[in-house]
C-alpha cells in the first residue's frame, strides 16, 4: 500500500540521514568511546565540559580552539556541551555528563545560583569538578576542585576603577549600557561596576541605564535615547558592559556631533573592535578578557586535578586594564 | 429465493480480529511518531547505547520537554493555541521562590498557573480574540512580569535543602521530576480518553458549532483546557525551580517551541480534533532521546540544531495528510497545462 | 485601507430617540476600531511631544526611525504570509542574521556584488523551502518555519563560527549606513519604498488579490482554479527578500554582523502586524496598517526608554497593547454585527 511504502521510505531516509550526521558530527570532537589519540603511551582521560556558550557567541568561539588544543596536548578526550545560558538545559546536560562517568567535569555555570544540584550529583558519583570563567557561589566552592577564569564581577569593578580615576573627584553624570537582561555575565558586571562606583567614587552618578543586549545597533539606539532623555549636556561619561556595545555608544555620540574624546568612556573586553578605539582615544579604558587564556587554563587546571595535584588557589585571569598607555603593547593584543 | 446480499463497506467489512485491529490502528494518529521513535531507538542502540543504560538521564530530558507539551496538547486538541506557557513557567518559578515558606510557595505558584489559564480563556471565550494573539500578548506580559517581580535576576529559594532533596532519585534511579511527569501523563490520558469532559475536547476541536449544537458547553471546556495548560506549565516551573534551587526569570526559552514540536511529531493536529496524549508522549520521547544521544555522541551543538530542525521538517512534511496534499498539488500543477491546450 | 467595511451601522433610520444614540455610539466604536492604530499612534505622538522631554527633537525622531526600519522591513514583507492565513514566518530571525553576516563577511573577502548575490541565493532557498512545505505540503507554517530556523541558525553558527564580523571603517557598507536623504536615514527611506512597493503588490496585482482571497477562504480560492500553492510560495519568497533587505540595513547601520543580531524579530514583527490591525485569521489587513503598527511599537518603546522605564515593564507594555488592541477590534466588530 502506498502509505506503507511511504513510511518505509521515510524510515530509510531518516536512518540514512542520522548515520550521516552522526558520522559528520563526531569527527570534530572525540567521543568517550574513542580510542586514545596518537602518542598512546600516556593514559588518556575523558572529560566533559559543560559550557553555556560556544560558537553561538564570539567569546565562546575563541574560547574553544585553545581549549581543544590544550586537551589534545594533554591527551584528554573532550566532550563539549552548550546549554545556551538555559539553566534547566545545563542541569540536564550535567545529568548526561554524570551518567557518562567521565574522569572529570569542567563546569562553566550558566546561572551560578543553580548549579549546586549538579555539583552534588557529581560528588556523589565520585567525579571531580573544576570550574571555568564564572565561579560558583562561595558556599558551593567546597564541592569543586579548582577554578580558573576572569572574574566577571571583578571586570565590572576594574572598569569602574578606571572611571573613578578619570572622574578625579568631580561631580559627573554617566550613562550605563548593560548586557542582555537576565544573563549572568551581564548581572555580575553591572553589580561590579555599580557597587564599586558607589563605594569608591560616589561623586559619579548614574543618570540612566538600559540594556544593549550585547548588540552594537541596540546599544547605539538606546544610548542616543538616553542622551535625549537626560539631556546630552548632563552626560560626562558612558560605561558599557562590553566593547561591542561601547562602539555602538560612541557611534551614537558621533551621530549627534558630540566628540567622544572629552567624555570618560569605559567598557570591558579589549576586543578587535575595542582596542583600536582605545588607541584612537575615543575609548578611555577597557579591561582585557582573554578568551584563549580562559579556554586553555580550563583544561590546565583540569589536568592538574586529574594528575593528582593539589589545587588550592583560584587561578584568576589577570583583569588587565587597557588604557591609552598600554593599548599598543603586544601582551594586550586583542584576540576576538 | 436467494439470500439478500449484504454489502460490506469500509470498517464493517473487517470482521476477523486482524481486520478489526487494522481498522482501529489506521484511525490512530500516532503512526508517524511510532515510526520515528523506532528509528531513533534503533540508531541509539547502534551508536550510543549509553542512552538506554543511563535511562534516568534520558527520561529526565524527556520530562523536561514533555511536561509542558502534555498540558499544551489539551489546548491544541480543542483547536486553540497557548503560546504563554514559557512565561507562565518563569513567572510561577519566581513567585514560588519569592515566598519564604516552600509549601506556600508551591501552592502560590500553582494558583498563579491556574489564574493565567483562566485569563487566557477569558480573552479567548468572552472577548473572542484568536487564541494565538491572546496568548502571544500574554507571553510578553508575563515575561515582563517575571523580570519585574524578580528584579531581572535569579531568585534563590529560601529553603535550598528542600530543593536539593527534590532533585535526588526517589524510586530507584528515577527522580521526582520523572515521576511527576508520568503522573501527569496518566492523569491527562485518563481525562482525555475516559472522562466525558475530556473526550468532549475532541468534539470541540473537530467542529465547534456541531459540538455546541450537541449540547456541549464549549466555553466551559475551553476554560478547562487553558487552565490545565497553565497549571501544567506552572508545575514545570515549580519543578525547575526546586531542582535548580533558584528561579530564573529567563527560563522557558527553549521549552515553548520544543513542546510544540513534540506535539506535532506526535500527530496532534494544530487545527484541533485529532491527536492524542500518547502521541505527544511519543514525540517527547523521540526528541529527548535524540538530544541526549547527540550530546553523548559528542556532536557539535550547531550540528545538533540542524539535525533536530531537519527531523522536525521531515516529520511535519510526511504527515499523511500533507503527503496526500502534496501529490494532489503537484499532480494538479502538472495536469493543468494539457487541459489548457484542449 | 483595503479591509471589509461593515455597512449596516450608518444606515439606521433615526425614528425613535432610544435606538439613535445606540447606533451612533456603535458607529463611533466601529470607526475607532477601524482607524484604531492610526488614532493610537497619533495620540501617543502628541502626548509624547508635550509630556516627554526631548521626544519631539529631530535627533529623537531619527532614533525612532532607526528602531523602526529593520524590523519594519521584515514586518511589511511578512504581512503577506499573515494575510494568507499562515500565521507567521519564524525563520526571519535566521534569515536577517544570515543576510547581515553574508553581506559583511563576503564583501570583506570578495566585494559587495558577490555578497548581494549570495544573499539573494540564500533568500531564495529559504523562501522556496518554507513556501513549498507550507504551500504544497500544506504543513503548518509555525512548525515548518521553526524547523527552518533551527536548521538555518545551526548552519550559520557552524559556518561563521559564531564570530562578530566587522566591515572596514571606510568601507562602502559603512558609507551606505551613513547616507541621509533629506535628513532622514537611508534605512527609513528603504522602509518607505519597500512599503509602497509591497502595498502596490498587495492591492493592485492579481497576486495580492489572490493572497487575500486565499486567506479569507482557502477552499473557495482553490476551487476557483487558482494555483494557491504557488501563491503561498510567493508570499514566503517576499518575506525572505524583505528579511534579506532588513539584514543589509542592520549591517549597514552598525557595520557589524553576528548570528544573534536578529533575535526577537519573529514575534516583534508579528506584534507590529497584529497591533496594526491585520487579522491572524487571514484575509483582512494591509501594508499601511503594518507600517503604522511598526511605528506605534517603535514610538512606544522609544517613549518608554526616554522615560527611564526598565526592560520588564517595556515587555509588559507591548503585551498589553497587543491584547488591548485586538480586544477593542474584536468587541467593536461583534457589536457592529449584533
Amino acid at each position: 500500500m502506498r502509505t506503507t511504502r511511504r513510511t518505509l521510505a521515510t524510515t530509510g531516509f531518516l536512518l540514512a540521514a542520522g548515520l550521516v550526521v552522526a558520522g559528520c558530527g563526531s569527527d570534530g570532537d572525540s567521543t568517550d568511546t574513542g580510542s586514545a589519540e596518537a602518542g598512546g603511551e600516556g593514559s588518556s582521560y575523558d572529560v566533559y565540559a559543560l559550557l553555556p556558550q560556544g560558537t553561538d557567541q564570539p567569546y565562546g568561539t575563541t574560547y574553544l580552539p585553545p581549549m581543544e588544543e590544550e586537551a589534545e596536548a594533554q591527551n584528554i578526550g573532550l566532550t563539549i556541551t552548550n546549554s545556551q545560558y538555559d539553566a534547566d538545559r545545563q542541569a540536564s546536560d550535567c545529568q548526561v555528563a554524570v551518567a557518562a562517568q567521565p574522569d572529570l567535569i569542567i563546569l562553566w555555570p550558566a546561572v551560578g545560583d543553580t548549579v549546586r544540584p549538579c555539583l552534588e550529583a557529581a560528588d556523589a558519583a565520585g567525579i571531580p569538578v573544576t570550574v571555568t570563567n564564572s565561579d560558583v557561589n562561595p558556599e558551593d566552592k567546597d564541592l569543586t576542585a579548582g577554578y580558573s577564569g576572569p572574574d566577571t564581577y571583578g571586570q565590572g569593578a576594574s572598569s569602574a576603577e578606571i572611571m573613578c580615576e578619570l572622574a578625579d573627584g568631580e561631580e559627573i553624570g554617566i550613562l550605563v549600557v548593560n548586557g542582555l537582561t537576565g544573563n549572568s555575565t551581564a548581572i555580575n558586571r553591572r553589580d561590579g561596576f555599580v557597587e564599586t562606583v558607589e563605594a569608591d567614587c560616589p561623586n559619579v552618578s548614574i543618570l540612566a541605564e538600559q540594556p544593549g543586549d550585547w548588540n552594537k545597533d541596540t546599544s547605539q539606539t538606546v544610548t542616543s535615547e538616553m542622551l535625549t532623555s537626560v539631556g546630552a549636556d548632563n552626560v560626562q561619561g558612558i560605561y558599557a558592559a562590553d566593547d561591542t556595545m561601547v562602539a555602538g555608544a560612541i557611534d551614537a555620540l558621533k551621530a549627534r556631533d558630540i566628540d567622544p574624546e572629552p567624555l570618560h568612556i569605559t567598557s570591558i573586553g579589549n576586543t578587535e573592535l575595542g582596542n583600536p578605539l582605545v588607541i584612537s582615544g575615543e575609548l578611555d579604558g577597557t579591561v582585557f578578557q582573554s578568551s584563549s587564556w580562559d579556554g586553555r587554563n580550563a583544561v590546565v587546571v583540569a589536568g592538574q586535578v586529574l594528575n593528582g595535584e593539589e589545587v588550592t588557589e583560584d587561578l584568576f585571569m589577570p583583569s588587565v586594564k587597557v588604557t591609552s598607555e598600554n593599548a599598543e603593547d603586544p601582551e594586550v593584543a586583542p584576540e576576538w | 429465493m436467494t439470500e439478500p446480499q449484504t454489502l460490506s463497506l469500509g470498517d464493517t467489512a473487517a470482521t476477523d480480529r486482524a481486520g478489526r485491529l487494522r481498522a482501529v490502528l489506521s484511525r490512530r494518529t500516532e503512526g508517524r511518531a511510532v515510526v520515528l521513535l523506532a528509528v531513533v531507538f534503533v540508531m541509539a542502540l547502534a551508536l550510543e547505547p549509553l542512552v538506554f543504560t543511563a535511562y534516568e538521564v534520558t527520561l529526565g530530558r524527556v520530562a523536561l520537554i514533555g511536561l509542558v507539551a502534555l498540558g499544551l496538547t489539551a489546548v491544541i486538541l480543542m483547536g486553540e493555541l497557548d503560546l504563554s506557557v514559557a512565561s507562565t513557567l518563569a513567572v510561577s518559578g519566581v513567585v514560588m521562590a519569592s515566598v519564604p515558606n516552600i509549601y506556600a510557595g508551591i501552592a502560590a505558584a500553582l494558583v498563579v498557573g491556574l489564574l493565567i489559564g483562566a485569563v487566557n480563556a477569558f480573552f479567548v471565550v468572552k472577548i473572542g480574540i484568536n487564541s494565538f494573539i491572546a496568548t502571544l500578548g500574554m507571553l510578553f506580559v508575563l515575561r515582563g512580569l517575571a523580570f519585574v517581580l524578580s528584579g531581572e535576576q535569579p531568585v534563590r529559594l529560601t529553603n535550598i535543602e528542600a530543593g536539593i532533596a527534590f532533585g535526588r532519585p526517589l524510586v530507584g534511579p528515577v527522580s521526582p521530576r520523572i515521576l511527576l511527569f508520568v503522573l501527569v501523563f496518566i492523569a491527562l490520558q485518563v481525562f482525555v480518553t475516559r472522562m466525558r469532559v475530556g473526550r468532549e475536547f475532541y468534539a470541540v476541536g473537530g467542529n465547534r458549532q456541531a459540538a455546541r449544537d450537541a449540547g456541549i458547553p464549549v466555553d466551559r471546556r475551553v476554560f478547562t483546557g487553558f487552565m490545565i495548560s497553565g497549571f501544567v506549565a506552572s508545575l514545570a516551573g515549580v519543578i525547575n525551580t526546586l531542582e535548580l534551587t533558584a528561579a530564573d526569570p529567563t527560563a522557558g526559552g527553549t521549552v515553548l517551541l520544543a513542546s510544540f514540536a513534540a506535539a506535532i511529531i506526535g500527530g496532534v493536529a494544530l487545527k484541533g480534533g485529532r491527536g492524542s496524549i500518547v502521541g505527544t508522549l511519543l514525540g517527547a520521547l523521540s526528541l529527548g532521546t535524540i538530544e541526549v544521544g547527540l550530546t553523548l555522541s559528542g556532536v557539535q551543538v550547531d550540528i545538533q540544531q540542524v539535525f533536530i530542525g531537519g527531523v522536525l521538517l521531515i516529520a511535519v512534511i510526511t504527515d499523511p495528510a500533507s503527503l496526500r496534499e502534496a501529490t494532489a498539488n503537484f499532480r494538479l500543477f502538472r495536469r493543468r497545462e494539457p487541459e489548457v491546450q484542449s | 485601507m483595503n479591509d471589509s467595511t461593515p455597512t449596516a451601522t450608518t444606515a439606521a433610520e433615526p425614528e425613535a430617540a432610544a435606538p439613535a444614540p445606540v447606533d451612533r455610539s456603535v458607529a463611533i466604536l466601529v470607526w475607532v476600531s477601524q482607524r484604531g492604530v492610526f488614532l493610537f499612534t497619533a495620540t501617543l505622538i502628541v502626548f509624547a511631544s508635550v509630556f516627554v522631554n526631548g521626544f519631539a527633537s529631530f535627533v529623537n525622531l531619527t532614533d525612532v526611525f532607526y528602531r523602526a526600519a529593520p524590523i519594519g522591513i521584515v514586518a511589511v514583507g511578512m504581512t503577506f504570509v499573515v494575510i494568507s492565513g499562515n500565521y507567521l514566518d519564524l525563520s526571519v530571525v535566521a534569515q536577517v542574521a544570515t543576510s547581515a553576516v553574508i553581506l559583511i563577511a563576503v564583501s570583506n573577502e570578495y566585494g559587495i556584488f558577490p555578497a548581494v548575490l549570495a544573499a539573494l541565493l540564500v533568500a531564495a532557498v529559504y523562501g522556496l523551502v518554507n513556501g513549498i512545505a507550507v504551500g504544497y505540503f500544506k504543513a503548518n507554517a509555525v512548525i515548518v518555519t521553526l524547523s527552518t530556523t533551527y536548521i538555518g541558525l545551526g548552519i550559520l553558527r557552524w559556518l561563521s563560527g559564531g564570530s562578530i564580523f566587522f566591515g572596514p571603517e571606510d568601507g562602502p557598507i559603512r558609507a551606505l549606513g551613513q547616507v541621509e536623504v533629506l535628513g532622514l536615514p537611508l534605512s527609513a527611506v528603504v522602509l518607505v519604498v519597500m512599503a509602497l512597493l509591497l502595498a502596490f503588490m498587495l492591492d493592485r496585482t492579481n497576486f495580492g488579490f489572490t493572497i487575500r482571497a486565499f486567506g479569507s477562504n482557502n477552499e473557495a480560492t482553490r476551487l476557483a482554479g487558482v494555483n494557491t500553492s504557488r501563491v503561498v510560495v510567493g508570499a514566503f519568497l517576499l518575506t525572505s527578500v524583505a528579511a534579506m533587505v532588513a539584514g543589509f540595513v542592520l549591517a549597514a547601520f552598525s557595520n557589524t554582523a553576528v548570528s544573534t543580531m536578529a533575535d526577537g524579530f519573529d514575534f516583534g514583527a508579528l506584534a507590529a502586524i497584529i497591533i496594526g490591525g491585520t487579522s491572524v485569521f487571514g484575509g483582512r489587513g494591509s501594508i499601511l496598517r503594518t507600517l503604522l503598527g511598526v511605528i506605534f511599537v517603535s514610538v512606544l518603546t522609544n517613549v518608554l526608554v526616554l522615560s527611564g522605564v526598565g526592560f520588564g515593564w517595556q515587555q509588559m507594555a507591548i503585551g498589553l497593547l497587543i491584547v488591548v488592541a485586538v480586544s477593542l477590534d474584536t468587541i467593536a466588530r461583534k457589536v457592529a454585527t449584533s
